[in-house]
């Protein structure tokens, strides 16, 4: 019974804490798959969309005293509007939307960001203190879930299946996919591929920014928090197999998982080196991912 | 390269090198330094990802290979020299590996593929402080005896001179040709018999090594690295993004886009203090908005235009060459 | 077509050297410049903001009296962006372009230990007053002097402090992945053997991360008697936060300073609140310290930013002082003679406490112990200056309120 107790427990809290953090990587890495899936390049601005949305819920938070809980379709609302914007105003206009140059352009804007909401907020850090943080659900006396965990994990699981289904059901959904397939037929088939691009950007910019706003109220906000997340969503991108966003979703969940065992077995600072290898052996063994069917 | 070009090329190294003769402040010839190191490193990069069109955004591994080869070999009593050149060996042999691997993915899958590479080097650096210093940083020995900055400015330009020369030549041989074939259209490249795999690993071997020379002189002029500093994924960017807006896959647009963005970079700094990466970032969307073609590419057209066209037919259509055109739509694949 | 861009780049390049030629010179005749090299950007902006205004009240202090050798002084910024060649680059640009005589700086462990060379290589005084990692005093160079206190004394102290506090026998290490962490792990697990604990568990851990639960239940899982952490003050919160949700009940829990240590860390809205309760820091400083002015200081600190400071602020504050004492002394703003003054310098009276340095240019600074009790900083240890009794061992979590 005691060695039960041992290596038991902590294995199950463990892979319950991942998957509470995985959920909100889910978040993340789909917002990143949408962009990655219509567009074929990789988004440097996802991390500063993130930051932005955990400063819109915090300045939300502080003018109408309304939690991230209900904000973040405030940070989601408004980061669509940045992420449509975005694609329209610069990203479109990038002659020959050549790969090598949306992508500096993506780095560009991160920097503009991110420096931005620096000289606006100042470099220092902030956090938000809810009663709801200390709040825990003890399941016996050796598994426990902290609520605003929780919270955010049946949130962003929510907003994950609700994604999956726009992407599935709908005709925006349709045109994506065949662009993601192939963009070049598309146009002829009726297909507005700039907006098709802009909406997913917008949606992609979007999840970001609610996965931010969910963040908050665990976490602490400063200019350069996105960077992790970002590097996270590369690796989510890939082994969900390239541009399938439920691919990246169970992927998220996975990496979730997989930091959290590392943490218990190993250390945590080779959480994120463990998460590298495994991203680069998935790219080498299989490179369509672990879930993704197509070709890559 | 024609012949008006080579003695453009070559009276602008002579230039360079008499630079310290004129120019007596250490700081300006510091960030001199930092301009033909990244014009260096921006040549090294651009076979890669400018000539074969691979975009790598992963050569800080061997930038910091470079680096900590130089520091820890020597550390074991091998003179600085030759752990400069065995460090070199090192990253060329890690290039291999990372090569074989990443090669078989294209575009962006490549790309993350390499960022990936990266990021697992820094990580193994940083966590195993017996053998690199970890986090706590490691001592470089100093190349030259004499430590002033003119040294390192002299093999920054022989460097920069060095990549140069070798890209003129790669550009005008088969390979060159073979890695330009690759760009455009890697699977027809492939259908009349060229090895991709052969050739990209070959140019990504050469990038490596003038990239890990680069990082060795880097880490011996600051005497002291953490693997924050040499391995990051901002030293990945700033290598990518010198040759990349300077004019990807031509000859003189990583040398020109170094000496661009690298002063631009300091400029910035001591006139905007707080808001100099925000100036930095909008001048990165501008150039790529604007000057599609890099700065060096763009340059070039619209005094060509201003040639071609006499006054007040500036908005008659300019005619597009077949070859400009590809070199647009090089990337998409 | 590409032969014009032939011509272009020499052009660009003469245009480029002219500008850096000709910018700077010497400074002019009726001021006094410091160099100051601090992050403003980047991952430590937070704390080179702190030291900017650290920086600024000092500044405004020695102007108020009529500036220095009956000149004003300017402070001259560079930032290093939180990178340690930056930094270099930045001492290149102080030194060589503005000819300042004297700097100030870094913030980081990593970027101070990058420019000692550099200073001493270029022979400017250069007075460090945030880097806690002992690498930046220990290559022999006569031009660094550090204001504040080591990872070394800050090990032993804490163990001093344990030992005569219940004498625990083991110890576990949580520590930050990075210099200023792994200093203090080095430092600590020596002073550890030294002093007969027992190291049960050393974790590095990767720097904001936002779940830390998994590593706090390994650290459980080996029982220790004391945890001693090395972390900056984002973590802090996180830690003790989740070590609550992981009932985590070492009977002391111990830290490095920095985040442990920051005037924000027992308060709700930007620290740890309640679940800093019981925690014991070391310190370099704090607003209730009993040296002359540290109140004053607090106050004018709170007026110009509407926070209190932590002991970074202090720190800044200090090193701006002291190098202005320097240059009295000196009579002279030259960076030899600054240098000579450094050295002999002895003010036994500043709100940072007295300053003096040893022949490694170390200020011998005494390291306070301070435990969190009703969301106060009370000095501990040692018993001469302590405000109150410890409180040991810590109550577990289920028997707090």
């Amino acid at each position: 019974m005691e060695s039960v107790v041992n290596w038991f427990y902590p294995l199950i809290q463990a892979i319950l804490n991942g998957l509470l953090t995985g959920a909100l990587y889910a978040l993340i890495g789909m917002g990143m798959a949408l962009i990655f899936g219509v567009m074929r390049i990789v988004n440097f601005t996802h991390g500063a969309f993130l930051m932005l949305g955990m400063y819109v819920s915090y300045v939300f938070f502080l003018k109408t005293g309304i939690n991230p809980y209900l904000g973040f379709m405030v940070s989601g609302a408004i980061l669509f509007v940045i992420g449509y914007a975005v694609y329209m105003g610069l990203l479109r206009r990038i002659p020959g939307q050549v790969d090598f140059m949306v992508i500096l352009v993506t780095l560009g804007l991160a920097l503009i960001i991110t420096d931005g909401v620096q000289l606006v907020f100042g470099a220092d850090y902030h956090q938000i203190n809810l009663p709801l943080v200390a709040r825990n659900f003890r399941l016996g006396t050796q598994i426990f879930v902290n609520a605003p965990w929780l919270l955010s994990f049946v949130i962003a699981l929510v907003l994950a299946v609700a994604l999956y289904l726009v992407v599935t059901h709908t005709m925006f959904g349709r045109a994506a996919r065949a662009i993601a397939q192939n963009p070049y037929p598309s146009p002829l088939m009726g297909i507005n591929v700039n907006r098709v691009q802009a909406i997913s950007f917008g949606i992609g910019a979007a999840a970001a920014g609610v996965a931010g706003a969910l963040l908050l109220p665990v976490f602490y906000l400063y200019p350069g928090v996105g960077s992790q997340f970002e590097l996270k969503s590369f690796v989510m991108v890939v082994l969900g197999g390239m541009g399938s966003i439920q691919g990246a979703a169970i992927a998220g969940l996975v990496l979730g998982v997989v930091e959290s065992l590392t943490s218990l077995y190993w250390g945590n600072e080779w959480a994120l080196a463990v998460d590298f290898v495994i991203f680069i052996l998935v790219l080498s063994l299989k490179p369509s991912g672990i879930f993704g069917s197509q070709r890559a | 390269m024609s012949h008006r070009q080579f003695i453009a090329a070559a009276g602008f190294f002579l230039l360079s090198f008499a630079v310290p003769l004129v120019v007596h402040s250490d700081y300006t010839l510091q960030i001199l330094f930092r301009v033909f190191l990244f014009a260096a490193l921006g040549l090294a990069w651009n076979l890669v990802g400018g000539y074969a069109g691979q975009l790598s955004l992963g050569h800080a591994a061997y930038f910091g290979v470079g680096a900590y080869g130089l520091a820890l070999l020597s550390k074991v009593g091998i003179p600085p020299w030759l752990s400069l050149f065995l460090g070199v060996g090192l990253a060329v042999i890690s290039a291999a590996i990372i090569g074989l691997v990443s090669f078989r993915l294209r575009g962006p899958y490549f790309a993350l593929c390499t960022i990936a590479f990266a990021e697992v080097v820094r990580l193994v650096a940083k966590n195993l402080p017996d053998v690199t210093g970890g986090d706590v940083g490691t001592q470089v020995p100093l190349l030259f005896t004499e430590s002033s900055i003119k040294s390192f400015y002299i093999s920054g330009v022989l460097l920069t001179g060095l990549a140069f020369v070798l890209t003129a030549w790669i550009e005008r041989s088969k390979f060159g040709y073979y890695l330009m074939a690759i760009r455009e259209d890697e699977d027809t490249a492939m259908s009349v018999g060229v090895n991709t795999s052969r050739v990209k690993l070959w140019s990504l071997l050469i990038s490596a090594a003038l990239t890990a020379i680069g990082g060795a002189l880097y880490a011996s002029l600051f005497l002291f690295i953490v693997p924050d500093q040499v391995m990051s994924l901002d030293m990945s960017v700033e290598i990518a993004i010198v040759p990349m807006l300077g004019g990807a896959g031509t000859l003189f647009g990583p040398v020109i886009g170094s000496i661009v963005l690298e002063t631009a970079a300091e400029i910035f700094k001591n006139i905007f203090q707080e808001a100099h990466l925000l100036i930095y970032g909008v001048l990165v969307v501008m150039v790529v908005i604007f000057l599609p073609e890099g700065i060096a590419g763009t340059i070039a057209n619209k005094l060509r235009l201003f040639k071609k066209a006499p006054a007040g037919s500036l908005a008659a259509p300019v005619p597009v060459r077949p070859e400009e055109e590809a070199e647009r739509t090089a990337f998409r694949k | 077509m590409k032969r014009i861009h032939v011509v272009i780049s020499p052009v660009i390049f003469a245009i480029v050297i002219t500008w850096a030629g000709c910018k700077g010179g010497p400074g002019a005749g009726n001021t006094i410049r410091i160099g100051v090299m601090t992050s403003l950007t980047g991952s430590n902006a937070a704390f080179g903001q702190a030291h900017k205004n650290g920086y600024t009240i000092a500044l405004e202090e020695i102007n108020a009296k009529g500036g220095l050798l009956g000149k004003k002084v300017e402070l001259d910024y560079y930032d290093d962006q939180s990178r340690p060649d930056q930094a270099v680059q930045g001492v290149s640009k102080l030194v060589d372009q503005d000819h300042v005589p004297v700097l100030l700086g870094a913030y980081s462990s990593e970027s101070t230990r990058a420019i000692v060379p550099v200073v001493t290589q270029k022979q400017v005084p250069l007075v460090m007053p945030t880097a806690v990692a002992d690498n930046v005093v220990e290559t022999g160079s006569p031009w660094v002097f550090r204001i504040c206190a080591g990872s070394g004394s800050y090990a032993t102290v804490t163990l001093d402090f344990l030992k005569n506090n219940g004498d625990p026998k083991t110890l576990a290490i949580v520590y930050e992945n990075t210099n200023f962490g792994q200093s203090n792990n080095k430092s600590m697990t020596t002073a550890a053997q030294a002093a007969g604990l027992k190291l049960v568990d050393s974790e590095a851990y990767q720097a904001s991360s936002p779940d830390y639960k998994s590593l706090l239940q390994r650290v459980k899982s080996k029982n220790p008697e004391v945890i001693y952490f090395a972390s900056y003050l984002l973590d802090a919160g996180t830690l003790m936060r989740q070590a609550e949700q992981v009932n985590l009940n070492p009977k002391y829990y111990t830290s490095a300073g920095t985040g442990f240590a920051a005037a924000e860390f027992p308060t709700p809205d930007k620290g740890a609140g309640k679940y800093a309760e019981y925690t014991f820091s070391v310190s370099q400083w704090l607003p209730a310290a009993r040296w002359k002015g540290s109140s004053e200081f607090d106050e004018k600190y709170f007026k110009l930013t509407n926070t209190h400071p932590a002991y970074h602020g202090m720190e800044a504050y200090a090193a701006l002082i002291v190098a202005a004492a320097a240059i009295e002394n000196a009579k002279s703003a030259q960076p030899q003679p600054i240098r000579d003054a450094l050295k002999a310098l002895n003010l036994p009276d500043t709100p940072f406490g007295p300053v003096k340095f040893d022949a490694r240019g170390q200020n011998a600074h005494p390291v306070l112990v301070t435990q969190v009790q009703g969301g106060q900083y009370k000095v501990v240890w040692p018993a001469d200056a302590a405000q109150t009794k410890p409180i040991i061992p810590t109550p577990p979590w289920s028997e707090r309120k």
